[in-house]
């Protein structure tokens, strides 16, 4: 017979150190914080496993769906280079400055 | 009290038609193999589809698929419908309103208003499958230096985040999937996960009117997620239960009487709970990015947000969940604030067959709620289509400014009225 409990608790925790791993190793910083999000889901799930619905809903509702959100606002309101740039050589014209370019010194 | 006409739930509904469907079949096989025979092994597996983990796994993808047919297909293709028919009356739109050709046969047909041309056959209710078939023939074209990992997750996540809503979502006493206690909290979690992939999305798409709209549409779905969670708390002191159906049920008692006709003791009804009916309804339009706050696509200027670079059935997807959230709310309005699905029909027939009685639904309270969920979509679609688009700096000023005190005074307000119960005057 198979633990179905301690399965999903090792597959949930699998998860969640991988994805805590990536946090910490990814190179773009939006990437981290959306790997950071994977790890509260899964933090959340394994509440949901040790049979407390309330704090999973709660962690659901404010770690996953607020803290990321607004670690990924910070990112992008500090970082002036979040995009990959495309450059297309315009012939006989000056290229437009583009996003963020006016601030640069 | 009228009666619900899926009884006792949708799981049990689907278990009974299941075990029925499966004993047939068992059966035939039985009968198809009989003993003796050279294939009297298949006798076994007459047997094995009897397993009752079987039958119970086989009964709840069968609810689950009612219940998603129903919602992301029927439901989904209705409110399209409502809206694009209503905002092409409101605005005088000629094209919408007459000549959506579809369903040229019997009772749509005569129901059309030019009947007499063959171009103007049918209510238009098929017009949202031929744009959705017209999306999946589209190529889907990923930018060239999209995050082509997360372009492609992100509408994945928002519409099975969005699906996830109506997992608990109920329309009737029985029909839901799960009735979980905490369910209340369950479907505003689920309602809350969207911010992630709206901005995954909105960031991936390297573009910048996308990145725009998605930084928009993640602001301000988090300031209206506020005072919506404390306009819904107000409304737990007075229910004592996060069970939606439990809330539901403290909404059917009678408040007064004026004379023989009762008045429903609905959430409305009450000062505070009336704040924070305003609150919600004005959060929970701004959370399904309808048009006074759709500041996120203001098409006008940012093409069309966060979904600017989408294309091919994945701009269905996520251009669909918009309507999907627009159920949810609809029916959470519904649920929180106007009862349910109690109606004002309080008969119930109850023949007596043999030795059980059998509650016969005048009108089933499907249909109560689903008239009520119609109604207050259709208030949501006057609203949007009538105002202008208000600027993303007034979007917070009205969030954080306006909605969260005058949440928190409902909230005040409930907790005192909760306290200090029996009013004079039966005031609540």
């Amino acid at each position: 017979m198979v633990d179905w409990q301690l399965t999903a608790f090792l597959v949930l925790s699998v998860l969640e150190i991988g994805a805590s791993i990536m946090v910490v190793t990814s190179k773009k910083l939006v990437h981290a914080a959306f790997w950071l999000a994977m790890t509260l889901v899964t933090i959340g799930g394994i509440y949901l496993v040790l049979l407390s619905e309330f704090v999973f809903l709660i962690q659901i509702l404010v770690y996953a769906g607020a803290v990321p959100v607004l670690f990924v606002f910070g990112i992008m309101l500090t970082r002036r280079k979040i995009m990959e740039e495309v450059t297309v050589p315009e012939e006989g014209a000056e290229a437009l400055p583009g996003p963020g370019e006016e601030s640069r010194p | 009290m009228s009666g619900h006409l899926v009884s006792p739930n949708l799981f049990e509904l689907t278990r009974i038609l299941m075990d029925g469907i499966l004993r047939i079949l068992s059966d035939a096989i039985k009968a198809l193999a009989p003993v003796g025979s050279p294939v009297e092994p298949l006798r076994g597996l007459g047997d094995a589809i009897l397993t009752p983990w079987l039958v119970d796994l086989l009964s709840w993808l069968v609810a689950i698929t009612i219940m998603v047919t129903w919602v992301a297909a029927i439901l989904l293709l209705t409110f399209m419908w409502i809206e694009r028919k209503t905002y092409s009356r409101l605005q005088d739109r000629y094209g919408i309103m007459l000549s959506v050709w579809s369903l040229p046969f019997w009772p749509f047909s005569w129901l059309a208003r030019r009947r007499h041309k063959p171009t103007h056959k049918g209510l238009g209710w098929l017009q949202n499958v031929a744009d959705g078939v017209k999306l999946v023939q589209k190529e889907n074209i990923t930018p060239a230096k999209a995050d082509s990992a997360m372009f492609h997750t992100a509408p994945v996540l928002i519409a099975s985040s969005t699906v996830l809503i109506f997992a608990a979502l109920p329309f009737s006493e029985g029909f839901v999937i799960a009735d979980v206690p905490l369910s209340l909290l369950f479907i505003l979690a689920a309602f809350s996960l969207a911010p992630l992939g709206i901005l995954i999305a909105g960031w991936s798409s390297n573009n910048k009117y996308s990145l725009i709209g998605g930084m928009r549409a993640a602001a301000q779905l988090m300031a209206y997620e506020i005072p919506l969670l404390l306009a819904v708390i107000a409304i737990i002191f007075y229910s004592g239960t996060l069970n939606v159906i439990g809330i539901v049920k403290g909404q059917e008692v009678p408040l007064a009487y004026l004379g023989p006709i009762a008045i429903p003791a609905w959430n409305i009804l009450s000062i505070p709970q009336f704040l924070g009916f305003v609150v919600f309804f004005v959060a929970i339009i701004a959370e399904m990015e309808r048009i006074p706050f759709d500041i996120p696509e203001a098409e006008a200027e940012l093409v069309e947000g966060w979904v600017t670079e989408y294309s091919g059935m994945r701009f269905g997807l996520v251009f669909g969940f918009k309507w999907l959230r627009a159920i949810a709310g609809s029916a959470l309005v519904v649920i929180l604030y106007f009862g349910g699905w109690s109606g004002p029909v309080w008969v119930t027939l109850t023949p007596t067959v043999g030795a059980t009685v059998i509650p016969i639904p005048i009108v089933p309270h499907e249909v109560w709620f689903l008239l009520k969920v119609f109604v207050v979509f259709l208030v949501f679609v006057w609203i949007s289509w009538s105002v202008p688009r208000v600027r993303i700096d007034q979007i917070l000023n009205i969030g954080w400014k306006r909605l969260i005190p005058l949440s928190l005074l409902a909230l005040i307000l409930a907790a005192l009225f909760v306290l200090f119960a029996p009013l004079p005057g039966g005031i609540r």
